[in-house]
Protein backbone atom coordinates (compact mmCIF):
# COMPACT_ATOMS: atom_id res chain seq x y z
CA UNK A 1 0.00 0.00 0.00
CA UNK A 2 2.79 2.38 0.94
CA UNK A 3 4.50 1.64 -2.36
CA UNK A 4 1.37 2.42 -4.38
CA UNK A 5 0.95 5.78 -2.64
CA UNK A 6 4.64 6.53 -3.20
CA UNK A 7 4.27 5.66 -6.87
CA UNK A 8 1.25 7.97 -7.26
CA UNK A 9 3.07 10.83 -5.51
CA UNK A 10 6.11 10.32 -7.73
CA UNK A 11 4.02 10.25 -10.92
CA UNK A 12 1.50 12.91 -9.87
CA UNK A 13 1.95 14.84 -13.15
CA UNK A 14 0.80 11.85 -15.16
CA UNK A 15 -2.14 11.19 -12.84
CA UNK A 16 -3.36 14.80 -13.07
CA UNK A 17 -2.88 14.71 -16.85
CA UNK A 18 -5.02 11.63 -17.31
CA UNK A 19 -7.75 12.89 -14.96
CA UNK A 20 -8.04 16.16 -16.93
CA UNK A 21 -7.77 14.36 -20.28
CA UNK A 22 -10.61 12.00 -19.41
CA UNK A 23 -12.66 15.01 -18.30
CA UNK A 24 -12.19 16.71 -21.67
CA UNK A 25 -12.87 13.47 -23.57
CA UNK A 26 -16.08 13.05 -21.57
CA UNK A 27 -17.06 16.58 -22.62
CA UNK A 28 -16.38 15.77 -26.29
CA UNK A 29 -18.28 12.48 -26.27
CA UNK A 30 -21.30 13.80 -24.38
CA UNK A 31 -21.89 16.79 -26.64
CA UNK A 32 -23.48 14.99 -29.56
CA UNK A 33 -25.68 16.52 -32.18
CA UNK A 34 -29.38 16.81 -31.36
CA UNK A 35 -28.55 16.67 -27.68
CA UNK A 36 -28.86 19.69 -25.49
CA UNK A 37 -25.78 20.15 -23.37
CA UNK A 38 -25.57 22.67 -20.60
CA UNK A 39 -22.07 23.72 -21.59
CA UNK A 40 -23.23 24.83 -25.01
CA UNK A 41 -26.03 26.81 -23.41
CA UNK A 42 -23.49 28.56 -21.20
CA UNK A 43 -21.19 29.17 -24.13
CA UNK A 44 -24.02 30.63 -26.16
CA UNK A 45 -24.73 33.08 -23.39
CA UNK A 46 -21.13 34.20 -22.87
CA UNK A 47 -19.51 34.24 -26.28
CA UNK A 48 -22.50 35.08 -28.44
CA UNK A 49 -23.13 38.40 -26.75
CA UNK A 50 -19.60 39.54 -27.50
CA UNK A 51 -19.91 38.23 -31.05
CA UNK A 52 -23.25 39.98 -31.52
CA UNK A 53 -21.78 43.29 -30.40
CA UNK A 54 -18.86 42.85 -32.79
CA UNK A 55 -21.29 42.05 -35.61
CA UNK A 56 -23.06 45.36 -34.98
CA UNK A 57 -20.04 47.14 -36.47
CA UNK A 58 -19.28 44.60 -39.15
CA UNK A 59 -22.79 44.87 -40.59
CA UNK A 60 -22.20 48.43 -41.75
CA UNK A 61 -19.40 47.37 -44.05
CA UNK A 62 -21.62 44.79 -45.73
CA UNK A 63 -24.69 47.00 -46.21
CA UNK A 64 -24.13 47.63 -49.91
CA UNK A 65 -23.83 43.94 -50.74
CA UNK A 66 -26.85 42.99 -48.63
CA UNK A 67 -29.00 45.63 -50.30
CA UNK A 68 -28.02 44.31 -53.70
CA UNK A 69 -28.89 40.73 -52.73
CA UNK A 70 -32.24 41.71 -51.27
CA UNK A 71 -33.29 43.72 -54.31
CA UNK A 72 -32.33 40.82 -56.56
CA UNK A 73 -34.39 38.46 -54.46
CA UNK A 74 -37.36 40.86 -54.53
CA UNK A 75 -37.21 40.84 -58.31
CA UNK A 76 -37.21 37.05 -58.40
CA UNK A 77 -40.19 36.85 -56.04
CA UNK A 78 -42.17 39.39 -58.08
CA UNK A 79 -41.56 37.39 -61.22
CA UNK A 80 -42.76 34.24 -59.47
CA UNK A 81 -45.87 36.00 -58.21
CA UNK A 82 -46.79 37.00 -61.75
CA UNK A 83 -46.60 33.44 -62.94
CA UNK A 84 -48.79 31.86 -60.24
CA UNK A 85 -52.50 31.85 -60.81
CA UNK A 86 -54.16 33.80 -58.02
CA UNK A 87 -57.64 32.49 -58.76
CA UNK A 88 -56.65 28.90 -58.06
CA UNK A 89 -58.39 28.67 -54.69
CA UNK A 90 -59.72 31.07 -52.15
CA UNK A 91 -58.70 28.98 -49.12
CA UNK A 92 -55.20 30.22 -48.45
CA UNK A 93 -54.42 27.54 -45.85
CA UNK A 94 -55.40 24.54 -47.95
CA UNK A 95 -52.18 23.89 -49.79
CA UNK A 96 -49.87 25.43 -47.24
CA UNK A 97 -46.98 23.07 -46.54
CA UNK A 98 -44.11 25.27 -45.41
CA UNK A 99 -43.74 28.57 -43.61
CA UNK A 100 -40.65 30.79 -43.47
CA UNK A 101 -38.98 32.85 -40.75
CA UNK A 102 -36.07 35.19 -41.30
CA UNK A 103 -32.96 35.33 -39.12
CA UNK A 104 -29.53 36.92 -39.05
CA UNK A 105 -26.18 35.11 -38.89
CA UNK A 106 -24.12 35.91 -35.77
CA UNK A 107 -21.13 33.62 -36.11
CA UNK A 108 -20.02 31.59 -39.09
CA UNK A 109 -16.73 29.77 -39.03
CA UNK A 110 -15.46 27.48 -41.79
CA UNK A 111 -12.18 26.33 -40.28
CA UNK A 112 -13.53 23.16 -38.66
CA UNK A 113 -14.43 19.84 -40.28
CA UNK A 114 -17.84 20.06 -38.60
CA UNK A 115 -18.86 23.65 -39.17
CA UNK A 116 -21.64 25.32 -37.28
CA UNK A 117 -23.47 28.59 -37.89
CA UNK A 118 -25.21 30.52 -35.10
CA UNK A 119 -28.24 32.71 -35.79
CA UNK A 120 -30.16 35.18 -33.65
CA UNK A 121 -33.53 33.38 -33.44
CA UNK A 122 -34.18 30.74 -30.81
CA UNK A 123 -36.94 28.74 -29.20
CA UNK A 124 -38.66 31.99 -28.12
CA UNK A 125 -39.33 32.61 -31.83
CA UNK A 126 -40.59 29.08 -32.44
CA UNK A 127 -37.41 27.61 -33.88
CA UNK A 128 -37.02 23.89 -33.22
CA UNK A 129 -34.32 21.38 -34.08
CA UNK A 130 -34.33 19.62 -37.48
CA UNK A 131 -35.77 22.60 -39.36
CA UNK A 132 -34.15 23.44 -42.69
CA UNK A 133 -32.32 26.72 -43.30
CA UNK A 134 -31.87 28.39 -46.70
CA UNK A 135 -30.55 31.69 -47.97
CA UNK A 136 -31.70 33.59 -51.04
CA UNK A 137 -29.23 31.62 -53.22
CA UNK A 138 -29.54 28.06 -51.93
CA UNK A 139 -29.50 25.77 -48.95
CA UNK A 140 -27.44 26.51 -45.82
CA UNK A 141 -28.02 23.69 -43.33
CA UNK A 142 -30.25 22.14 -40.69
CA UNK A 143 -31.00 23.47 -37.18
CA UNK A 144 -29.23 21.42 -34.55
CA UNK A 145 -29.67 23.02 -31.16
CA UNK A 146 -31.73 25.91 -29.80
CA UNK A 147 -31.53 28.16 -26.77
CA UNK A 148 -34.16 30.83 -25.93
CA UNK A 149 -32.40 33.49 -28.02
CA UNK A 150 -30.00 31.68 -30.35
CA UNK A 151 -29.84 28.49 -32.35
CA UNK A 152 -27.01 26.62 -34.02
CA UNK A 153 -27.12 25.22 -37.54
CA UNK A 154 -25.15 22.27 -38.90
CA UNK A 155 -23.86 23.80 -42.10
CA UNK A 156 -23.81 21.88 -45.39
CA UNK A 157 -20.02 22.22 -45.07
CA UNK A 158 -19.84 19.41 -42.52
CA UNK A 159 -18.27 16.03 -43.27
CA UNK A 160 -21.10 14.17 -41.54
CA UNK A 161 -23.93 16.00 -43.33
CA UNK A 162 -25.87 14.08 -45.97
CA UNK A 163 -28.59 15.81 -47.96
CA UNK A 164 -30.98 14.27 -50.44
CA UNK A 165 -30.72 16.01 -53.83
CA UNK A 166 -31.71 15.36 -57.43
CA UNK A 167 -30.78 16.40 -60.94
CA UNK A 168 -33.48 18.75 -62.17
CA UNK A 169 -33.47 17.59 -65.78
CA UNK A 170 -33.29 13.80 -65.41
CA UNK A 171 -34.89 13.44 -61.91
CA UNK A 172 -32.13 11.11 -60.65
CA UNK A 173 -31.63 11.10 -56.87
CA UNK A 174 -28.32 11.20 -55.00
CA UNK A 175 -26.67 12.19 -51.72
CA UNK A 176 -24.78 15.45 -51.23
CA UNK A 177 -21.59 15.35 -49.14
CA UNK A 178 -18.71 17.70 -48.37
CA UNK A 179 -15.06 16.76 -49.00
CA UNK A 180 -13.64 18.78 -46.06
CA UNK A 181 -11.67 21.40 -48.00
CA UNK A 182 -13.43 23.02 -50.91
CA UNK A 183 -16.02 25.51 -49.67
CA UNK A 184 -17.52 26.23 -53.10
CA UNK A 185 -18.12 22.62 -54.17
CA UNK A 186 -20.03 19.61 -52.85
CA UNK A 187 -19.98 16.01 -54.07
CA UNK A 188 -23.16 14.32 -55.26
CA UNK A 189 -22.75 10.56 -54.79
CA UNK A 190 -24.85 7.44 -55.36
CA UNK A 191 -26.19 8.42 -58.78
CA UNK A 192 -26.57 5.45 -61.08
CA UNK A 193 -24.22 5.24 -64.05
CA UNK A 194 -27.08 5.03 -66.54
CA UNK A 195 -28.13 8.60 -65.72
CA UNK A 196 -27.31 10.85 -68.62
CA UNK A 197 -25.83 13.75 -66.66
CA UNK A 198 -23.92 16.55 -68.37
CA UNK A 199 -21.74 19.36 -67.07
CA UNK A 200 -23.99 22.36 -66.44
CA UNK A 201 -27.07 20.50 -65.21
CA UNK A 202 -28.92 22.09 -62.29
CA UNK A 203 -29.04 20.28 -58.94
CA UNK A 204 -32.07 20.91 -56.70
CA UNK A 205 -33.26 19.54 -53.34
CA UNK A 206 -35.07 16.21 -53.53
CA UNK A 207 -37.91 16.88 -51.11
CA UNK A 208 -37.87 13.37 -49.66
CA UNK A 209 -37.44 14.31 -46.01
CA UNK A 210 -39.74 17.36 -45.61
CA UNK A 211 -36.84 19.32 -44.09
CA UNK A 212 -36.43 21.21 -47.36
CA UNK A 213 -39.24 21.75 -49.85
CA UNK A 214 -38.69 20.19 -53.24
CA UNK A 215 -36.89 22.15 -55.93
CA UNK A 216 -34.70 24.65 -54.08
CA UNK A 217 -31.63 25.46 -56.15
CA UNK A 218 -28.34 24.09 -54.84
CA UNK A 219 -25.86 24.44 -57.67
CA UNK A 220 -24.73 23.22 -61.07
CA UNK A 221 -22.68 20.20 -62.14
CA UNK A 222 -19.08 21.28 -62.68
CA UNK A 223 -17.28 17.95 -63.07
CA UNK A 224 -18.23 14.29 -63.48
CA UNK A 225 -15.63 11.97 -62.01
CA UNK A 226 -15.17 8.70 -63.81
CA UNK A 227 -14.32 5.92 -61.44
CA UNK A 228 -11.82 4.16 -63.73
CA UNK A 229 -9.90 7.37 -64.17
CA UNK A 230 -9.72 7.75 -60.43
CA UNK A 231 -8.08 4.38 -59.92
CA UNK A 232 -5.15 5.53 -62.04
CA UNK A 233 -4.94 8.84 -60.27
CA UNK A 234 -4.13 7.18 -56.96
CA UNK A 235 -0.74 6.52 -58.52
CA UNK A 236 -0.53 10.16 -59.59
CA UNK A 237 -1.43 11.28 -56.07
CA UNK A 238 2.05 12.51 -55.24
CA UNK A 239 2.14 14.67 -58.34
CA UNK A 240 -1.37 16.03 -57.96
CA UNK A 241 -2.17 16.84 -54.34
CA UNK A 242 -5.59 18.21 -55.31
CA UNK A 243 -6.86 14.71 -55.86
CA UNK A 244 -6.29 14.03 -52.16
CA UNK A 245 -9.76 15.34 -51.44
CA UNK A 246 -11.34 12.48 -53.36
CA UNK A 247 -9.52 9.82 -51.33
CA UNK A 248 -12.04 9.68 -48.54
CA UNK A 249 -15.06 8.97 -50.69
CA UNK A 250 -16.40 5.53 -51.29
CA UNK A 251 -16.23 4.81 -54.99
CA UNK A 252 -18.87 2.18 -55.62
CA UNK A 253 -19.22 0.29 -58.86
CA UNK A 254 -21.90 1.45 -61.28
CA UNK A 255 -22.35 4.74 -59.49
CA UNK A 256 -21.32 8.22 -60.60
CA UNK A 257 -19.60 10.84 -58.44
CA UNK A 258 -20.50 14.36 -59.48
CA UNK A 259 -18.90 17.59 -58.30
CA UNK A 260 -21.48 20.34 -57.74
CA UNK A 261 -20.62 24.03 -57.78
CA UNK A 262 -22.73 25.85 -55.18
CA UNK A 263 -24.76 28.96 -56.01
CA UNK A 264 -24.43 29.87 -52.36
CA UNK A 265 -21.29 31.37 -50.81
CA UNK A 266 -21.42 30.01 -47.25
CA UNK A 267 -18.48 32.17 -46.14
CA UNK A 268 -20.51 35.31 -46.83
CA UNK A 269 -23.93 34.80 -45.26
CA UNK A 270 -26.08 37.53 -43.73
CA UNK A 271 -29.79 36.88 -43.92
CA UNK A 272 -31.13 33.32 -43.80
CA UNK A 273 -34.62 31.85 -43.79
CA UNK A 274 -35.78 29.05 -41.50
CA UNK A 275 -38.28 26.61 -43.02
CA UNK A 276 -40.99 25.09 -40.86
CA UNK A 277 -42.90 22.13 -42.27
CA UNK A 278 -46.53 21.67 -41.25
CA UNK A 279 -46.92 18.08 -42.38
CA UNK A 280 -43.84 16.65 -40.71
CA UNK A 281 -45.57 14.65 -37.95
CA UNK A 282 -48.06 13.18 -40.38
CA UNK A 283 -45.23 12.21 -42.72
CA UNK A 284 -43.18 10.57 -40.00
CA UNK A 285 -46.17 8.56 -38.75
CA UNK A 286 -46.59 7.13 -42.25
CA UNK A 287 -42.89 6.31 -42.47
CA UNK A 288 -42.98 4.21 -39.29
CA UNK B 1 5.90 35.27 -7.65
CA UNK B 2 2.64 37.21 -7.58
CA UNK B 3 3.79 39.35 -10.49
CA UNK B 4 4.30 36.18 -12.58
CA UNK B 5 0.71 35.10 -11.98
CA UNK B 6 -0.49 38.61 -12.86
CA UNK B 7 1.46 38.38 -16.14
CA UNK B 8 -0.11 34.97 -16.85
CA UNK B 9 -3.59 36.35 -16.16
CA UNK B 10 -2.99 39.27 -18.54
CA UNK B 11 -1.74 36.95 -21.28
CA UNK B 12 -4.62 34.53 -20.65
CA UNK B 13 -7.24 37.23 -21.29
CA UNK B 14 -5.29 38.77 -24.18
CA UNK B 15 -4.75 35.52 -26.09
CA UNK B 16 -8.28 34.15 -25.61
CA UNK B 17 -9.78 37.37 -26.94
CA UNK B 18 -7.23 37.58 -29.78
CA UNK B 19 -7.87 33.99 -30.88
CA UNK B 20 -11.61 33.95 -30.28
CA UNK B 21 -12.57 37.25 -31.84
CA UNK B 22 -9.93 37.92 -34.50
CA UNK B 23 -7.96 34.84 -35.55
CA UNK B 24 -10.93 32.43 -35.55
CA UNK B 25 -12.41 34.61 -38.31
CA UNK B 26 -9.15 34.85 -40.23
CA UNK B 27 -10.25 32.34 -42.90
CA UNK B 28 -7.12 32.00 -45.02
CA UNK B 29 -8.33 30.28 -48.24
CA UNK B 30 -11.77 30.10 -46.54
CA UNK B 31 -10.97 27.24 -44.15
CA UNK B 32 -7.53 27.65 -42.55
CA UNK B 33 -7.19 29.56 -39.26
CA UNK B 34 -3.82 30.22 -37.59
CA UNK B 35 -3.66 29.14 -33.94
CA UNK B 36 -2.00 32.17 -32.35
CA UNK B 37 -3.12 30.92 -28.91
CA UNK B 38 -0.15 28.53 -28.93
CA UNK B 39 2.14 31.49 -28.10
CA UNK B 40 0.59 31.43 -24.61
CA UNK B 41 1.68 27.82 -24.11
CA UNK B 42 5.07 28.19 -25.82
CA UNK B 43 6.16 31.20 -23.77
CA UNK B 44 4.61 30.07 -20.48
CA UNK B 45 7.12 30.69 -17.61
CA UNK B 46 9.12 27.53 -16.97
CA UNK B 47 9.55 28.00 -13.21
CA UNK B 48 5.83 27.42 -12.62
CA UNK B 49 4.86 24.01 -11.27
CA UNK B 50 3.83 21.52 -13.97
CA UNK B 51 0.48 20.63 -12.38
CA UNK B 52 -0.48 24.32 -12.14
CA UNK B 53 0.56 24.73 -15.78
CA UNK B 54 -1.66 21.82 -16.84
CA UNK B 55 -4.69 23.13 -14.93
CA UNK B 56 -4.25 26.66 -16.29
CA UNK B 57 -3.88 25.44 -19.88
CA UNK B 58 -6.91 23.17 -19.51
CA UNK B 59 -9.04 26.20 -18.63
CA UNK B 60 -7.32 28.21 -21.37
CA UNK B 61 -8.43 25.59 -23.90
CA UNK B 62 -11.88 25.47 -22.37
CA UNK B 63 -12.37 29.24 -22.85
CA UNK B 64 -11.20 28.87 -26.47
CA UNK B 65 -13.78 26.10 -26.90
CA UNK B 66 -16.56 28.47 -25.86
CA UNK B 67 -15.59 30.76 -28.73
CA UNK B 68 -15.34 28.03 -31.36
CA UNK B 69 -18.44 26.04 -30.24
CA UNK B 70 -16.47 22.82 -29.88
CA UNK B 71 -16.64 21.50 -26.36
CA UNK B 72 -13.47 19.90 -24.96
CA UNK B 73 -11.39 19.71 -28.16
CA UNK B 74 -9.14 22.72 -27.54
CA UNK B 75 -9.01 21.83 -23.84
CA UNK B 76 -7.63 18.35 -24.60
CA UNK B 77 -5.08 19.71 -27.09
CA UNK B 78 -3.80 22.51 -24.82
CA UNK B 79 -3.63 20.12 -21.86
CA UNK B 80 -1.57 17.62 -23.84
CA UNK B 81 0.85 20.37 -24.93
CA UNK B 82 1.24 21.43 -21.29
CA UNK B 83 2.01 17.83 -20.33
CA UNK B 84 4.44 17.21 -23.18
CA UNK B 85 6.26 20.57 -23.15
CA UNK B 86 8.92 19.68 -20.58
CA UNK B 87 9.79 16.51 -22.53
CA UNK B 88 9.98 18.45 -25.80
CA UNK B 89 12.16 21.14 -24.18
CA UNK B 90 14.63 18.65 -22.71
CA UNK B 91 14.72 16.72 -26.00
CA UNK B 92 15.32 19.80 -28.17
CA UNK B 93 17.56 21.94 -25.94
CA UNK B 94 19.40 19.12 -24.18
CA UNK B 95 21.60 20.33 -21.33
CA UNK B 96 20.66 23.96 -22.02
CA UNK B 97 17.17 23.30 -20.61
CA UNK B 98 16.88 23.67 -16.84
CA UNK B 99 13.63 22.45 -15.27
CA UNK B 100 13.83 24.90 -12.35
CA UNK B 101 13.36 27.89 -14.60
CA UNK B 102 16.36 30.08 -13.77
CA UNK B 103 16.62 30.92 -17.47
CA UNK B 104 13.80 32.94 -19.01
CA UNK B 105 12.13 32.34 -22.34
CA UNK B 106 14.11 35.35 -23.60
CA UNK B 107 17.35 33.40 -23.06
CA UNK B 108 16.01 30.43 -25.00
CA UNK B 109 15.23 32.68 -27.97
CA UNK B 110 18.52 34.57 -28.01
CA UNK B 111 21.01 31.86 -27.07
CA UNK B 112 19.86 28.84 -29.07
CA UNK B 113 20.51 27.90 -32.69
CA UNK B 114 17.98 28.28 -35.49
CA UNK B 115 17.34 24.54 -35.81
CA UNK B 116 16.59 24.23 -32.08
CA UNK B 117 14.03 27.04 -32.19
CA UNK B 118 12.45 25.62 -35.35
CA UNK B 119 12.24 22.09 -33.91
CA UNK B 120 10.67 23.30 -30.65
CA UNK B 121 8.04 25.47 -32.35
CA UNK B 122 7.18 22.98 -35.07
CA UNK B 123 6.86 19.97 -32.76
CA UNK B 124 4.53 21.88 -30.40
CA UNK B 125 2.41 23.16 -33.31
CA UNK B 126 2.19 19.83 -35.15
CA UNK B 127 1.22 17.86 -32.02
CA UNK B 128 -1.42 20.45 -31.13
CA UNK B 129 -2.94 20.49 -34.62
CA UNK B 130 -2.94 16.70 -34.95
CA UNK B 131 -4.82 16.35 -31.66
CA UNK B 132 -7.34 19.06 -32.57
CA UNK B 133 -8.17 17.78 -36.05
CA UNK B 134 -8.27 14.10 -35.15
CA UNK B 135 -10.56 14.77 -32.17
CA UNK B 136 -12.74 16.90 -34.43
CA UNK B 137 -13.33 14.11 -36.95
CA UNK B 138 -13.13 11.34 -34.31
CA UNK B 139 -12.89 8.51 -36.85
CA UNK B 140 -10.17 6.72 -38.80
CA UNK B 141 -11.98 7.17 -42.11
CA UNK B 142 -10.83 10.77 -42.49
CA UNK B 143 -7.16 10.25 -41.61
CA UNK B 144 -5.82 11.65 -44.90
CA UNK B 145 -7.98 14.79 -44.49
CA UNK B 146 -6.51 15.28 -41.00
CA UNK B 147 -2.89 14.98 -42.15
CA UNK B 148 -3.41 17.24 -45.17
CA UNK B 149 -5.09 19.94 -43.09
CA UNK B 150 -2.52 19.67 -40.30
CA UNK B 151 0.36 20.36 -42.70
CA UNK B 152 -1.24 23.43 -44.26
CA UNK B 153 -2.46 24.93 -40.97
CA UNK B 154 0.97 24.20 -39.44
CA UNK B 155 2.76 26.37 -41.99
CA UNK B 156 0.38 29.30 -41.38
CA UNK B 157 0.52 28.97 -37.59
CA UNK B 158 4.32 28.73 -37.63
CA UNK B 159 4.67 32.06 -39.44
CA UNK B 160 2.24 33.86 -37.15
CA UNK B 161 3.60 32.37 -33.90
CA UNK B 162 7.23 33.14 -34.82
CA UNK B 163 6.38 36.73 -35.66
CA UNK B 164 4.40 37.16 -32.49
CA UNK B 165 7.10 35.72 -30.22
CA UNK B 166 9.73 38.04 -31.71
CA UNK B 167 7.43 41.04 -31.19
CA UNK B 168 6.93 40.01 -27.54
CA UNK B 169 10.68 39.61 -26.95
CA UNK B 170 11.46 42.97 -28.58
CA UNK B 171 8.88 44.68 -26.36
CA UNK B 172 10.37 43.19 -23.20
CA UNK B 173 13.76 44.74 -23.98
Amino acid sequence: MQQIIDFIIRKKDVVVYFILLSLSLALILNSNYFQKSKVLLLSNNISNYTKENLNFFNEYFKLKEVNFQLSKENLDLKNKLEKTNINKGLDSLRNLNFSYKNAKVISNNLSSFKNKIIINKGSNDGVKSEMGVISSNGIVGIINNTTPKFSSIISILNIEMKINAKVKRTKHFGTLEWDGFNTRHLMLNDISETANIKVGDTIVTGGMSLIFPEGINIGIVSEIINQNEFNDSVVRFVGNINKAKYLDFEFKENYLNVEVKLHNDISNLNNVYIIESFNKQEFQKLKE
Amino acid sequence: MASVYLLILKRFIFFTLLQGLIFNNFDFFDIYDPYICLVFLITFPIKINKITFMIISFFFGFVLDLYSDSIGINAAACLSIAFLRSYILSFVFGSFYDPHGVKLIKNYVTESTFSQKFLYLSSVIIIHHLIIFSLETFSFNFISLVIYKTLITFSISLIFCTTFIYIMIENEK
